[in-house]
């Protein structure tokens, strides 16, 4: 079976003394599955998608991302894997706001990222077809997340990690992104790990990893919302 | 990609390249006039010697390249942190650290451009002006006519681009180093902490400059000159490091205003060391021209005899460079720092505050910054001027005639009213709730 992100025996200690913000994780993501990380606030959710994406480096442990070793890899190689293997959908903070829509998806291709797919083509697929002289400040919510997922999806990366994607939208138009990044998974064969705080949009994933203290509580297939939030006030409690 | 993030800097923060711009605007204007003075004196085949007027050329040009240097480099470097975001997420989706280099070169570069033309411009004009003053003071023999010097303008070039480039690139050391997962964090908390090494080195200088004064009665009048000049920087720099906590120190003065200076006192606590960027150029200025004049001032009034008028027009020129290069830093830095401001103004609004509640805050924390300065200024002033008066004229006390001291404390009341009240007043035309949206 084909690996898209493994994490083994991480940790990870933000100050010399500190607390474990992940102590000793291990967790293998098979290629085209979609995972959602939950738990509450403080329990390493943020840190395990920061370690697993490359963008912080484990106190300890070995991260695997798209086939490579990431532990030990120099900044300028981690650069490029994230450019052209890696896509990225967090809560807000997504697009420089004083461009256009059509230049913040052609972001990566600028940057030197293989350009696999074309801006109207993403564009269109994120349901955002003719708008690619909208500048970005004119957008809603929802709307800006698809550029964001455009973006994401323009290098054909093989795992989109996405940090509270639908975390300040409404349920309709987070809805809308949870579809394309479902759609994406199944037709694109894409592997998307999302961090949530809500149990609805964890119900869109395949698998749900369930994290208390920096520690997996729970690593099972998804079951529906009710059930999620169930599990959820489990390990919170 | 480098030409988006350019772009987007320039149109989401123009204020923060104020500061840089007038920096370089005046730098251009400075060498531009100082040149043309020069050209204008070989065109009219006059060597005067004796004023000194042969030697203002070489050194305002000096004088530029060193404050541009340290002004621009500041100033930019602060336009560039408030970028800090967007680097980040732009090395999130794959821009190497190279790639963010390159891009804040080229905003130091796009800046330099047109301000060093404006400059270059606006300088033609001062020349004129000053050439036909030096004329009618008699500085300047009567067949001195103003002659431009073309070559200014790669000369101003030469000045304002290297220095803007420089500063930036120090910006970007730190910057292109951002990690990469700080664009995912909602708000990054700015630092606090003054840092030890900070506070020691800071008060090392201080001992340093004290010291140092009050060995100045030892040296010669031409030692003790150029002794002066690096006391008053060591002065200057032990102000610019101990800077947050002197304004820390200030800040509980706010509560002298009632409730609203208390919660003056409580935001000067977290805004020091941002606002500190200000006190420095205002301390340095004020303390400058404050030993200048009170230099011929006190000789005047002890000896009753007046010196020459060109060599008073001379320094105090001097001087004068030097204050309109502090003025232009302290206003730019103030500027930033409130325009950085937009959503915590809409956060007190939301919470109940009127807009004169807000500008009232704004004007204690001004308060405090002016009478830092003030203190930090006289402070330094004295350090160096009562030893070397006592050791030329035996005299304890400076003599400063109190027209002087008005207009100080006017220019300083003036500069900060202006780079604080004035962009925080604009700022609460706007409604809050658009301020604190999620992307702002």
């Amino acid at each position: 079976m084909n690996v898209a992100v493994e994490l083994n025996e991480v940790s990870r200690r933000y100050t010399r003394r500190g607390t474990l913000a992940l102590n000793s994780v291990s967790l293998a993501v098979p290629a085209g599955t979609f995972v959602a990380v939950m738990g509450r606030t403080g329990s390493g959710k943020s840190t395990l998608l920061q370690c697993a994406a490359g963008l912080d480096r484990p106190t300890s442990g070995t991260v695997r991302l798209a086939g490579q070793n990431i532990t030990r890899m120099r900044e300028r190689a981690l650069t490029r894997l994230r450019r052209e293997r890696i896509g990225f959908v967090f809560q807000s903070y997504n697009l420089l706001s004083e461009l256009t829509v059509g230049q913040n998806v052609r972001l990566p291709g600028q940057l030197g990222a293989p350009r696999t797919r074309g801006v109207d083509d993403v564009l269109e697929a994120v349901g955002l077809a003719g708008l690619g002289r909208r500048p970005v400040g004119e957008l809603s919510g929802g709307q800006r997340q698809r550029v964001a997922l455009a973006r994401a999806l323009i290098t054909s990366p093989a795992v989109i990690f996405a940090d509270e994607p639908t975390g300040a939208l409404d349920p309709t138009t987070g809805a809308q992104v949870l579809r394309l990044l479902r759609d994406a998974v199944d037709r694109d064969g894409v592997t998307v790990v999302m961090v949530t705080h809500d149990p609805v949009a964890a119900a869109w994933s395949d698998r749900l990893v369930l994290l208390r203290d920096g520690t997996v509580a729970a690593d099972d297939p998804t079951p529906d919302a009710a059930a999620v939030a169930q599990r959820l006030a489990g390990v919170a409690a | 990609m480098i030409a988006g993030l350019v772009r987007q800097a320039l149109r989401k923060h123009p204020w923060t390249f104020v500061g840089p711009a007038c920096t370089q605007a005046l730098a251009a204007t400075i060498v531009t006039a100082s040149l043309g003075l020069r050209a204008s004196m070989s065109a009219a085949n006059v060597s005067s010697p004796e004023n000194g007027l042969d030697v203002v050329a070489p050194l305002f040009v000096m004088i530029s390249v060193y404050l541009s240097l340290i002004i621009v480099g500041v100033t930019m470097g602060s336009a560039i942190s408030r970028q800090a975001r967007d680097i980040a997420l732009a090395r999130t989706i794959g821009a190497g650290p190279g790639q963010v280099r390159r891009a804040i070169a080229l905003q130091a570069a796009v800046v330099a451009l047109p301000s060093t033309a404006a400059g270059y411009l606006l300088g033609g004009l001062v020349g004129r002006l000053w050439v036909d003053g030096l004329v009618t003071n008699g500085v300047a023999p009567e067949s001195v006519t103003f002659h431009g010097q073309p070559a200014a303008l790669p000369i101003a070039l030469a000045v304002t681009l290297p220095t803007s480039l420089l500063g930036a690139m120090i910006a970007a050391i730190r910057l292109s180093r951002i990690r990469p997962a700080a664009a995912m964090s909602d708000t990054a908390a700015p630092r606090r902490g003054a840092g030890i090494v900070r506070t020691i080195a800071g008060l090392l200088f201080a001992a340093g400059g004290v010291f140092a004064a009050s060995r100045v009665a030892t040296l010669d009048a031409e030692e003790a000159g150029a002794a002066a000049f690096i006391i008053m920087l060591a002065m200057c720099a032990a102000a610019g490091l101990l800077g947050p906590i002197l304004l820390r120190a200030g800040a509980p003065l706010a509560r002298v205003f009632g409730r609203t200076g208390a919660i003056a006192a409580g935001t000067m606590a977290v805004r020091a060391r941002s606002l500190s960027g200000a006190l420095v150029p205002l301390a340095l200025a004020t303390s400058f021209a404050a030993v200048k004049v009170a230099m011929h001032t006190t000789v005047a009034h002890v000896t009753g005899v007046d010196e020459a008028r060109d060599v008073l027009w001379l320094d105090y020129s001097g001087t004068a460079v030097y204050t309109a290069f502090a003025t232009v830093a302290a206003l730019a830095t103030l500027v930033t720092v409130t325009m950085s401001r937009r959503r915590e103004f809409a956060t007190v609004r939301l919470a109940g505050a009127t807009r004169a509640h807000a500008l009232r805050i704004v004007a204690c924390e001004a308060i405090v910054v002016i009478v830092t300065s003030l203190v930090v200024a006289a402070a330094a002033a004295a350090t160096l001027l009562v030893p070397l008066l006592h050791a030329s004229l035996g005299v304890a006390m400076p003599h400063l005639p109190a027209g002087a001291v008005i207009s100080g404390v006017f220019g300083v009341v003036a500069v900060v009213g202006l780079g604080t009240v004035l962009p925080a007043a604009f700022l609460l035309r706007r409604p809050p709730l658009e301020a604190v949206s999620v992307d702002a």
